[in-house]
């Protein structure tokens, strides 16, 4: 196999890498998934365990939110993914313009609350991937009834 | 960009739901391209162009802010 091929093989898997989505069935699993890792987080409101069920919870309604993101809708075609392409730059925008603005939302907070708060702690691995997951299903949902 | 699609399909006698199946998209997507909400890809246009049976530039025209000074 000379170079000339193995860049051509390497492209085409990045083509097909690219173009990947999942079955648009997974789209009701996601909410399934975040179905259940709700209801988990709420029993763990209730249960004196320690908060097993709150983290597996949290991440359940990562995975749910990735399902959803991921997988197609019910025709996939070109207006569909460019609304997505968009959906993706708006939330990422969005997502570290919040993050660089949440020490001020946090100092506010502070002042209102009269009480000290650790204004560059940051947000988490958490929020902030749900934030940007979140944002990104709305704005589609949004472009999706804007372009009808 | 604007297009004359609304009138081409109108000459087939076809609604945007038919002419969406006859291309392979969504109806929401023909409704935007119809509107000039959407510009669609070359692949799109030249499916058109076929089923039309006429060149892409018959049914897109290029508006004045669109057109390249040269």
């Amino acid at each position: 196999m000379n170079l000339k091929s193995i860049a051509e093989c390497e492209r085409r898997n990045l083509e097909k890498m690219k173009r990947y989505r999942l079955p648009f069935g997974y789209k009701k699993i996601g909410i399934l998934v975040i179905i259940i890792s709700i209801i988990g987080i709420i029993i763990n409101k209730t249960s004196i365990d320690d908060n097993l069920f709150a983290q597996v919870g949290k991440y359940g309604i990562l995975l749910g939110l990735v399902l959803i993101s991921l997988s197609k809708e019910k025709i996939e075609d070109e207006l569909v993914i460019s609304l997505k392409m968009q959906a993706y730059t708006f939330a990422f925008v969005i997502s570290v313009i919040l993050t660089l603005t949440n020490p001020l939302f946090t100092y506010i907070a502070s002042i209102i609350a009269n009480k000290p708060m650790d204004i560059f702690k940051g947000m988490g691995d958490w929020q902030i991937l749900w934030l940007l997951l979140s944002i990104k299903l709305f704005y589609f949902e949004f472009l999706k009834r804007m372009s009808r | 960009m604007k297009n004359s699609i609304k009138i081409e399909r109108a000459i087939m006698g076809i609604t945007q739901e038919e002419l969406a199946l006859k291309i392979g998209v969504s109806r929401q997507t023909i409704s935007s391209i119809e509107k000039n909400r959407y510009i669609p890809s070359t692949l799109l246009a030249l499916r058109l162009s076929q089923l039309f049976t006429k060149p892409v530039n018959a049914f897109f025209e290029l508006e004045q802010e669109d057109e390249v000074l040269i």
